[in-house]
C-alpha cells in the first residue's frame, strides 16, 4: 500500500467521486478512501515505515489529501442528494390545481354579524351593554314607558301575552327602564336582545332582534343624538352615508324622530329597495319624555337623555340585499352559509 | 286616512302641488304614504245623454254635438239619463283604448261605462249615472271633479286632530304661511224648539263628558248627489243615501264622529246615556248580536239599547229608506271606554277609531251643525230649532308655561321668539305673551300637548328637524365591558364554528305536539303557554333548544341537505322566575347528522356518532375554562336509553348529549340519527372563575411507554384510567388513550384499548430500571383489579 504515492491516491478519489451516480456509490468511494480499511487511512497508518527524513513531508502531504478528499466528497453529496430529490419530485408529479386541504370552519348567523357590529360600534362610543329578562312585565314593557293600558299607542306593538302582566317583551326599552332604576345618572348603555311582536310577512317577523340606545346625563340634547346617529350611520354603512331625522312619535319620547339613511343603493336616486324615495327607514329615536324619566326617579329639570331603537333583521337586510325576514329563521344551512365573516 | 287634494285646497291656499305637500307633511311627522293621481289613464270620456233605447241593449247616445249607437246591456240604463260615455279614441284606466266594435251585429260606437271601468269605485254593475244637468259632451274629469290627487296619510296615535281634511289643511297651512279658512257653518232653523220634540239624559258623565243632538225633520231619503257620491268615493267610502253620506262626510272632513238615529224609532224620543244592564243585548247595525258587559257605555231609549258608544249604532234605530226625521249625535266618549268595548266585541270601526284616540270636545257641535245643515239641503229637512247639549263640566284650555330655553336645552338649539310665537299660532295654540315665560293655551283638538317638552316638538317639527344641528355628547369617561353573558355567549359562539358547527336562530316558541314527541306535557304547569299565539305551532315558550334545532335539520333534510352541523345559543323559559315572569337561562344547544365532514376529496365519508356531541359538548366547556367533569348516565325521554348522559362540574349538571331516540327521529322525518347536546352556560358562568398558573417547563427527559389492556366492552374506560393515574403516582406525568379495538384478534364482547404513559420527575432523570418498574406495577394492579390481560401477553 504504501508504495502507491499520495498523488496516486489523490487521484483515484477524484476520478470515483466524480463517476459515483448516488450518494450510495459515494458512500462506498468514502469507505473505500476515507474508511477503517481505507486506502488513505491504511496509508497514513504506514508512515512509521517511511524513512524519517521523508516522514515528516509525506505526513504533510497525506493530510492536505485526506482533507481533500473529505471536502471533495462533501461537495459531491450535496450534488448528488439534489439531483436525487429532483429526481424524486419529477417522479411524483403533483396536481397543483387540485384544492387545498382546507379546514371548514362553521358560520355565525348573519344577525349576530350584524348584531356584533353594532354593539362594537356603541361599545367604542362608551356605551355599556345591559340585558334584561325576554318574558317581561306589563309593567316595565309599557306602562313604565307612558303606554298605559286602553291606549291605542298599544297597537303600534302588537303583543303576546302570558298572562294578564305577563309578556313576551315588545322591544328592548324594558331594559333602559330597569337599567335607570338601578343607577343614578349619567346613564350610557345599549340593550341588544331579542323581542316579540304579533305579526308575521315578508317584512315582519313575530321574533326579531333590537338593539336600543339610550343616554341620559345632565346635559344631553337632540343635536348630541343626531350626531350620535350620523356617526353610526358612517361606521355602519359607509363614510358617505348621510342621515335625516322626521318628526314621529312613540310615547316614551318627546320630541320623537325617524331615521332614515340616504339609500346607499341607489345614491338617493330612487330604486325598488328605497321605493323610489331615495332614503331608508332605520331606526326610531327621540328624546326620553319626561314622564319615564319620573317613572325611574330622575327629575327631568335636572338630566336630560335620549333613546333609540333600531331592528337588527332591518339593518341585515339592507346590508346583504335579503327581501324576505322569514330566511333568518329558517336556517337553511346554503342561506346562513354565505355570510362568512 | 285617504284625505282629497281638491277637498283640502277648500280649507288652505296653497300653490304647491300634491307631491310637494306630501313631502311638507311627511318631513313634519304627518307622513304620507303615497301620494296619487285619483284615476290614471282617464281621458276622453264625456257625459253622455241616452236618447234612444233602439232595440233592447242597443241605445242612442247624443253628446254636444253628435250622436252614437252604443250596444249596452246595463240594468240601469234609460232614455233620459245622463251617464259616463266613453267615445272611440277614449283611453280607460289600464291602458284600454275604446275602438268602434261589431258587437250582436251592431256597430257600437264606443261604450257606457261603470264606476270600475272608469277606474274610480267597485260597482261594477251598472253605468255611472250622472246629474240631469251634468252638461252634454263636457269632459268627466273635469265634471265629476276627477283631476284630483289623494293623499294616504298615516296618522301616528297621538293626533286624532289630523284624521280629518280640516286637520291635515291646518297642519298645510302652518308648515307653508299659507291661509288656513275654516268651514263657514250656518244653521237654518226651523220654528219647532227641539227640546219640546226631545231629551238627552246622561247618567254617566265619566264616559259621557259631552252629548249634543239636533233634530231634523220633514227628510227624504234618496241618493246622495253626485259631487257628495264622487268625494266619498274618492277617498274610499261608499256613498249609502244622503243622510249617512253627510255623517260619513262630515266625519271626513272634520274629524267628528256622529250618529243618526231614526228619531220615530226612540221611545219618547229621548236618550239615556248609560252602561249596560246585567244581561243586556243589542244587535248593531252589522247585524251582529252582543251580549254586553256592565262595563260599556250605552246610548238608549228609555226602553232599550240602541247604540254602542262611539262603536256603532244598533239596528234597532237605523236610518232606512222611509226614514224621515233624524236625531243626530254628536258626542264626546271617554277614549278608553270606547276601545274597551271596541276590542271586547271585536268592532273597529272608523267612530271607535277616532273616539279612543280622542275626539275634539270642543270641535263636536260644529260638526252636529254642519252635518244637520247638509241634511237639511240635500233631503229636503227642517232643523229643529236649538241644541240638546249636555257639557256639565266643560273641559279647561291647558295653559303651558313655555322657556325658550328648555327648548335650546332640549333640543340644542331654538328658533327666534317671533318664529316660536308664529309656529305656535298657526297650529292653532294660543299665546299669552303677557306672560314671562310667555302662556301657551292649548286648543281642544290637541289632547296630545300637556306639558311644555310638547310644545317644544311642535315648535322644532314645523321649523325643520333638519336645522338640528349635530353634536356629539360630553360627559366623564367610564369602564365599558361587555357584561360576562354576552361574552360566554360570544366565546362559546367563535369556538363551536371554528369546530366547524354554523350557528342557527330559531324562534322563541314551539309546538305543543313538537314538546310531547319529545317526552314534555305540554299541559305542564312548568311550560309558558302563550294566551294569543300567531297559530298552536308557535305557542309554547321553548324549554330546551332542541325542538328548535330539529326543526333547522328537518327543514335541511327536506331541501337536500343531509348534512346538518348546527348549534344555537339561546334562551329557554320555564314557569316560576321572580315576580311571576320566567325563569330564563341561555343555553348552547348543538344538532349533528350526516356526514362528520364537508365531502372533499382528503376526508373520509365517516358520519358523525355520539362522540362527535360529546366532543363538541366538551369543546363548550374548554373554551369556558373547564376541563374537570364527569359523565353521569342518566335517562331523557327523548335520548335513547345508553346513549346520553348528564356533565357533571363540581357536583352540578351542566348540560348532557346524546343520540335522538327513534320515536322522535320519526316523528321528525329525519332520515338518519342525530346527535344532540345542550349546555347551560349561565350555570357554566356561575362557576368559580379558573386561575391560569403557569408550571415551570420540565428540566429532565420524560420516557414514554405504551399498554393496551384486552378489557370487556362493558367495563368503563375512565375506571381503568383511573387506576393507572392513582398507582403510577406522581412520576406518571400523563396518560393518553390512543387506541380502541374490536375485532379480528379480539374475542368478542371485548376490546383492546391502548394508553400512552408518560412518566417524568421533576428533579433527576428516571433511570431505565425506575420506569420499567414501576411500568409493570401499574400493570400489575389494573390486571389483577379489573381481571384483564395486557394485550400481547
Amino acid at each position: 500500500m504504501a508504495d502507491k504515492g499520495v498523488g496516486e491516491i489523490l487521484k483515484g478519489a477524484r476520478g470515483e467521486a466524480a463517476r459515483a451516480k448516488s450518494s450510495a456509490d459515494l458512500e462506498q468511494v468514502r469507505v473505500k478512501y476515507l474508511g477503517r480499511q481505507g486506502i488513505l487511512t491504511q496509508f497514513l497508518r504506514s508512515l512509521p515505515s517511511i524513512p524519517i527524513a521523508e516522514r515528516p513531508e509525506v505526513g504533510r502531504e497525506a493530510n492536505l489529501a485526506k482533507a481533500e478528499i473529505e471536502t471533495l466528497l462533501g461537495e459531491r453529496l450535496v450534488e448528488l442528494k439534489a439531483a436525487e430529490r429532483r429526481r424524486d419530485l419529477e417522479s411524483q408529479r403533483v396536481d397543483l390545481t387540485l384544492p387545498g386541504r382546507r379546514p371548514s370552519p362553521g358560520t355565525l348567523h348573519p344577525l349576530t354579524l350584524v348584531q356584533d357590529e353594532v354593539i362594537e360600534i356603541f361599545l367604542g362610543l362608551g356605551f355599556a351593554v345591559a340585558e334584561g329578562p325576554e318574558v317581561e312585565s306589563d309593567f316595565y314593557n309599557f306602562e313604565a314607558l307612558n303606554i298605559p293600558r286602553d291606549h291605542p299607542a298599544r297597537d303600534m306593538q302588537d303583543t303576546f301575552y302570558l298572562s294578564e302582566d305577563v309578556l313576551l317583551r315588545t322591544h328592548t326599552s324594558p331594559v333602559q327602564i330597569r337599567t335607570m332604576q338601578a343607577q343614578p345618572p349619567p346613564v350610557r348603555i345599549i340593550c341588544p336582545g331579542k323581542v316579540y311582536r304579533r305579526d308575521a310577512d315578508i317584512t315582519h317577523s313575530p321574533m326579531f332582534h333590537q338593539v336600543e340606545g339610550l343616554a341620559v346625563d345632565r346635559n344631553i340634547s337632540m343635536g348630541d343624538l343626531k350626531g350620535t346617529l350620523e356617526l353610526f350611520a358612517r361606521e355602519m354603512f359607509g363614510p358617505r352615508t348621510t342621515i335625516r331625522f322626521r318628526p314621529s312619535f312613540f310615547p316614551f319620547t318627546e320630541p320623537s324622530a325617524e331615521v332614515d339613511v340616504r339609500c346607499f343603493l341607489c345614491g338617493g336616486e330612487g330604486c325598488r329597495v328605497c321605493k323610489q324615495s331615495g332614503w331608508l327607514e332605520i331606526l326610531g329615536s327621540g328624546m326620553v319624555h319626561p314622564q319615564v324619566l319620573r317613572n325611574v326617579g330622575y327629575d327631568p329639570e335636572e338630566v336630560t337623555g335620549w333613546a333609540f331603537g333600531m331592528g337588527v333583521e332591518r339593518i341585515a337586510m339592507l346590508k346583504y340585499g335579503i327581501d324576505d325576514i322569514r330566511l333568518f329563521f329558517e336556517n337553511d344551512l346554503r342561506f346562513l352559509t354565505q355570510f362568512r365573516a | 286616512m285617504k284625505v282629497s287634494y281638491r277637498w283640502l285646497k277648500e280649507f288652505v291656499e296653497t300653490d304647491l302641488s300634491p307631491p310637494a305637500v306630501a313631502d311638507r307633511l311627511t318631513n313634519a311627522g304627518i307622513e304620507v304614504a303615497e301620494a296619487a293621481p285619483l284615476v290614471a289613464g282617464l281621458s276622453g270620456v264625456v257625459v253622455g245623454e241616452v236618447e234612444a233605447i233602439e232595440k233592447h241593449g242597443v241605445c242612442r247616445v247624443a253628446t254636444a254635438d253628435r250622436h252614437f249607437t252604443v250596444v249596452c246591456g246595463a240594468p240601469n240604463v234609460a232614455v233620459g239619463v245622463r251617464a259616463a260615455f266613453a267615445p272611440p279614441g277614449a283611453a280607460l284606466p289600464g291602458g284600454r283604448q275604446v275602438q268602434a266594435v261589431r258587437k250582436r251585429g251592431v256597430l257600437s260606437e264606443g261604450m257606457l261605462c261603470s264606476e270600475k271601468e272608469l277606474g274610480i269605485g267597485d260597482d261594477a254593475d251598472g253605468i255611472l249615472l250622472l246629474a240631469a244637468d251634468a252638461p252634454l259632451g263636457s269632459d268627466l274629469v273635469t265634471s265629476l271633479g276627477l283631476d284630483d290627487w289623494i293623499l294616504a296619510v298615516e296618522v301616528t296615535p297621538n293626533r286624532p286632530d289630523c284624521l280629518s281634511v280640516v286637520g291635515v289643511a291646518r297642519e298645510i297651512a302652518a308648515l307653508t304661511g299659507a291661509p288656513f279658512r275654516f268651514p263657514a257653518i250656518a244653521v237654518k232653523e226651523g220654528d219647532a224648539d227641539i227640546a219640546t220634540l226631545a231629551a238627552v239624559e246622561v247618567e254617566d258623565p265619566l264616559l259621557c263628558p259631552r252629548y249634543a243632538a239636533r233634530l231634523i225633520t220633514g227628510l227624504t231619503v234618496a241618493p246622495s248627489p253626485p259631487w257628495l257620491a264622487q268625494r266619498l268615493r274618492a277617498v274610499g267610502l261608499r256613498p249609502i243615501n244622503n243622510l249617512v253620506d253627510v255623517t260619513n262626510y262630515v266625519l271626513w272632513e272634520l274629524g267628528h264622529p256622529l250618529h243618526a238615529f231614526d228619531s220615530d224609532t226612540l221611545a219618547q224620543r229621548k236618550i239615556v246615556v248609560r252602561r249596560a244592564r246585567p244581561g243586556e243585548r243589542l244587535t248593531t247595525l252589522d247585524g251582529q248580536d252582543h251580549e254586553l258587559a256592565e262595563s260599556m257605555l250605552l246610548i238608549t231609549d228609555p226602553e232599550r239599547a240602541i247604540a254602542l258608544a262611539g262603536v256603532m249604532g244598533g239596528a234597532n234605530t237605523e236610518v232606512t229608506a222611509e226614514t224621515t226625521s233624524v236625531l243626530l249625535e254628536s258626542a264626546y266618549f271617554n277614549p278608553a271606554s270606547v276601545r274597551r268595548t271596541s276590542r271586547a266585541l271585536g268592532l273597529v270601526t272608523d267612530a271607535a277609531y277616532r273616539f279612543e284616540r280622542g275626539a275634539d270636545i270642543e270641535g263636536l257641535r260644529e260638526a252636529l251643525d254642519r252635518a244637520a245643515q247638509l241634511m237639511a239641503d240635500l233631503a229636503g229637512g227642517t232643523v229643529a230649532k236649538g241644541v240638546l247639549d249636555v257639557y256639565p263640566s266643560p273641559r279647561p284650555h291647558p295653559r303651558i308655561p313655555l322657556r325658550l330655553e328648555r327648548i335650546q336645552r332640549v333640543i340644542g338649539i331654538c328658533p327666534p321668539r317671533e318664529e316660536v310665537v308664529r309656529i305656535l299660532q298657526g297650529l292653532g295654540f294660543a299665546v299669552d305673551e303677557a306672560k314671562e315665560p310667555p302662556d301657551i293655551v292649548v286648543p281642544s283638538f290637541r289632547r296630545d300637548v300637556s306639558m311644555e317638552d310638547d310644545l317644544a316638538e311642535e315648535v322644532i317639527r314645523v321649523w325643520g328637524y333638519e336645522r338640528i344641528p349635530s353634536t356629539l355628547p360630553g360627559g366623564s369617561l367610564a369602564l365599558v365591558r361587555q357584561p360576562a353573558t354576552l361574552r360566554r355567549a360570544a366565546r362559546v359562539r367563535q369556538a363551536l364554528a371554528a369546530a366547524g358547527i354554523s350557528e342557527v336562530i330559531t324562534y322563541g316558541f314551539v309546538d305543543p305536539e313538537r314538546l310531547r314527541l319529545l317526552g314534555w306535557d305540554p299541559a305542564s304547569p312548568d311550560l309558558m303557554t302563550l294566551r294569543n299565539p300567531l297559530s298552536r305551532e308557535r305557542s309554547i315558550l321553548r324549554p330546551s333548544l332542541v325542538p328548535g334545532l330539529l326543526e333547522v335539520v328537518a327543514t335541511n333534510r327536506h331541501r337536500q341537505i343531509p348534512d346538518v352541523r348546527c348549534f344555537e345559543v339561546g334562551r329557554v323559559f320555564r314557569s316560576g322566575g321572580p315576580d311571576g315572569l320566567a325563569r330564563e337561562e341561555v343555553r348552547a344547544g348543538i344538532a349533528l347528522t350526516g356526514l362528520r365532514s364537508r365531502r372533499v376529496w382528503h376526508a373520509g365519508r365517516d358520519t358523525v356518532d355520539l362522540h362527535d356531541a360529546k366532543g363538541a359538548a366538551e369543546h363548550v366547556l374548554a373554551s369556558l375554562g373547564v376541563e374537570e367533569y364527569e359523565v353521569r348516565g342518566s335517562a331523557s325521554p327523548f335520548l335513547e336509553a345508553g346513549r346520553s348522559a348528564e356533565l357533571v362540574v363540581g357536583g352540578e349538571a351542566v348540560g348532557w348529549f346524546g343520540e335522538l331516540a327513534l320515536g322522535p327521529q320519526e316523528g321528525y322525518d329525519l332520515a338518519g340519527p342525530v346527535f344532540l347536546a345542550e349546555l347551560s352556560l349561565d350555570r357554566l358562568g356561575a362557576l368559580p372563575p379558573r386561575r391560569v398558573r403557569y408550571r415551570a417547563l420540565p428540566r429532565f427527559p420524560a420516557v414514554q411507554r405504551d399498554v393496551a389492556f384486552v378489557m370487556p366492552q362493558a367495563l368503563a374506560v375512565e375506571e381503568v384510567e383511573r387506576e393507572i393515574r392513582q398507582r403510577g403516582g406522581a412520576l406518571l406525568k400523563s396518560v393518553t388513550l390512543f387506541d380502541v379495538y374490536a375485532g379480528k384478534g379480539v374475542e368478542p364482547g371485548m376490546r383492546s384499548v391502548a394508553w400512552s404513559l408518560t412518566f417524568q420527575a421533576e428533579d433527576r432523570t428516571l433511570t431505565d430500571e425506575e420506569v420499567s418498574a414501576l411500568h409493570a406495577a401499574i400493570l400489575e394492579t389494573v390486571t389483577n383489579r379489573f381481571g384483564i390481560a395486557v394485550r400481547g401477553t
